[in-house]
């Protein structure tokens, strides 16, 4: 079982090892692509079956293909014969390499055993009863049913203003790329 | 594996999408760099999501995607708009701020 997650992790790495180094970008998006689709595996491995599906429709079906359009719009035969990466290079690799040795020395020495309560409500009522019940009536709606189920109990009940106005940051997003990419600004 | 395994497969992500958000020299590969640094904070969402029997992990994932995508559009947004004004996808072209 081991090997396999090895595997796995190893298959991620290279894929986004190929993503920054690669010479032409229609490349690096592929191999992001191939990448993304180890993520979604890793993410099912973990019991995550709702994000695994939508990493894969929405991240490797949308957003990449908007990529590729991006591509396909601004492909340029003077970018492509010269160096792909800046002067600053080597520079960057050396404090990178620097903040990932002490950084992941610290990580890798962390103790991640601490515990939490079994449920953390962030939302609160009007009145604490109030929260409490409804903290209660979720938490037996999360123990019960598949992940998507519970995905949604959570996410339509504690976090149901954060989806609103993540609908909403779409829709400005939305709006300002019309606005930066239309012909007269 | 155990959770260090994780978070130090999420760093090295990280790390990777640092190094070609700093390093690379186009446009979209700088993006794509990072939609690399995004994944790497995917990952430890949803592992502390598992270790801690804690749903708001993936609900969180979830949301990044949705950030990732309006990143995405404004992203491409913005290389649309280098691209009609310098005819290149190259961020050294764009260096009409520097002293």
């Amino acid at each position: 079982m081991t090997v396999l997650w090895i595997v796995l992790a190893g298959f991620i790495v290279a894929c986004a090892m190929g993503v920054v180094l690669s010479r032409s970008p229609i490349a690096s998006a592929l191999s992001l692509l191939v990448g993304f689709i180890g993520v979604a595996i890793l993410y099912l491995a973990l019991k995550a079956e709702f994000v695994a599906a939508v990493q894969v429709l929405v991240y490797a079906g949308g957003i990449l293909v908007l990529y590729l359009f991006g591509i396909m719009l601004t492909d340029n035969e003077a970018l492509r014969l010269t160096r792909q990466v800046q002067y600053q290079a080597w520079p960057v690799f050396i404090l990178v390499l620097v903040l990932f040795l002490a950084m992941g020395h610290k990580l890798y020495h962390s103790d991640y055993t601490v515990q939490l309560p079994a449920r953390v409500v962030l939302v609160s009522g009007d009145s604490q009863a109030d929260a409490a019940q409804a903290a209660l009536a979720a938490q037996a709606a999360a123990k019960s049913g598949t992940n998507t189920q519970q995905l949604a109990s959570v996410m339509y009940g504690d976090y149901l203003y954060p989806f609103e106005a993540a609908s909403v940051l779409l829709l400005v997003a939305a709006l300002g790329a019309v606005f930066l990419a239309k012909k007269e600004v | 594996m155990s959770t260090a395994a994780f978070v130090i497969l999420g760093f090295i992500l990280f790390c990777l999408g640092l190094f070609g958000v700093m390093a690379r020299r186009n446009f979209i590969v700088v993006l794509l760099s990072i939609e690399l640094m995004f994944a790497a904070a995917g990952i430890n969402f949803i592992v502390f999501s598992g270790i801690w029997h804690n749903l708001t992990g993936q609900v969180f994932t979830v949301f990044l995607i949705a950030v990732a995508a309006g990143e995405a559009a404004i992203g491409l947004g913005l290389l649309i708009a280098l691209y009609r004004l310098k005819h290149s996808a190259n961020v050294d072209d764009a260096h009409e701020l520097k002293g």
